[in-house]
């Protein structure tokens, strides 16, 4: 009998086989050393129907936004470490700070703040998909608003 | 050579055609040369000969046809869908096949969990939004927008259209442009 052919010894091989494949899924678990964030700063308004090239690929996602142009204003990447924080300057004497806080089910849970002078606009905390972004928008400039396209990707 | 003691203990097997071949030749060999032994052979035979007898006398007193009845009517009852149920898992999950069962459910659960990490987007139906855990816009006022197309989250700050140096062609301090 070959030793394989043992009931015992196959379910010893496929215990074995078990306790490696759960090293694996624990190695692909494993938080990210740090994370790229990229912050696309855009103006939206409604004096022209001019949308900027650049911006090509987020027509779907600046679509229910219902403004007529879109210009990109600033884009920005900053890799900031798992537990430290990004800070980026945004027109209109505001800052964006950006600390991603975890990074569980392929997903970054981030920490972002927005500032204007120093007075706190708002603090929010947002899970988004690893590659992903979501859109913060609203505060005026220029005769239209901004809108901030924060994403992250894990390194 | 085996001793009597040892041959006497077999010999009721050995009438019985129980013992391996060896055994049951050293067995022959050991009656037909040793006469204290092949008495107790012949005792042994005219006991089971005498018990036989008996046995067949009183089974022929017996009435055999009820019982025989009785077995049939056993066999012909239905027996009910829980007792097969119950059967069919008794005989599926021994107790070899069982201890299958836990390695194989951790393999599942797994394979399920690291999916996620190797083929990002498989969920891309239920995950793929960004979820807001918190907000806090300092008395600004928020809206949540997650729109299904594009898979898109968007907070909006707004402000009251009463609020302070408000002008009607201003999206941004009016209700949100969604």
């Amino acid at each position: 009998m070959r030793p394989l052919m043992n009931p015992r010894n196959q379910l010893r091989l496929f215990s074995l086989v078990l306790i490696l494949a759960a090293g694996w899924v624990g190695a692909a678990e494993k938080n990210p050393q740090s994370v790229q964030v990229t912050i696309r700063t855009i103006l939206a308004e409604n004096k022209s129907d001019d949308f900027d090239p650049k911006l090509k690929g987020m027509e779907q996602q600046l679509k229910p936004l219902k403004y007529r142009s879109y210009h990109l204003l600033k884009a920005e990447d900053q890799n900031v470490p798992a537990k430290g924080t990004g800070s980026f300057e945004i027109p209109g004497g505001r800052s964006l700070t950006v600390a991603p806080q975890e990074f569980q089910n392929n997903r970054i849970a981030l920490k972002v703040r927005l500032t204007e002078r120093d007075k706190p606009v708002i603090d929010t905390t947002v899970k988004i998909p690893n590659k992903g972004n979501f859109i913060l928008g609203g505060p005026p400039h220029e005769g239209g608003v901004l809108v901030l396209s924060i994403s992250a990707t894990a390194q | 050579m085996r001793d009597c003691e040892s041959i006497r203990q077999s010999i009721g097997r050995w009438l019985d055609g129980e013992l391996e071949a060896p055994e049951s030749e050293s067995v022959r060999a050991h009656l037909a040369s040793c006469a204290e032994c092949g008495k107790a052979q012949q005792q042994l035979e005219s006991i089971q000969q005498m018990l036989k007898k008996t046995l067949l006398a009183e089974a022929q007193q017996i009435e055999f046809l009820p019982f025989w009845r009785g077995v049939q009517l056993r066999i012909a009852q239905r027996t009910p869908w829980h007792e097969q149920a119950l059967d069919w898992v008794r005989a599926t999950f021994t107790l070899s096949r069982a201890a299958w069962l836990v390695p194989a459910s951790i393999a599942l659960i797994l394979a399920i969990l690291s999916l996620e990490s190797y083929v990002p987007g498989w969920r891309e139906g239920r995950n793929s939004f960004a979820s807001v855990e918190s907000i806090d816009a300092y008395g600004r006022n928020v809206a949540l927008l997650r729109e299904n197309e594009s898979k898109t989250t968007v907070i909006w700050l707004y402000e009251d259209q009463e609020g302070e140096n408000e002008t009607a062609d201003e999206p941004a301090k009016s209700a949100p442009a969604f």
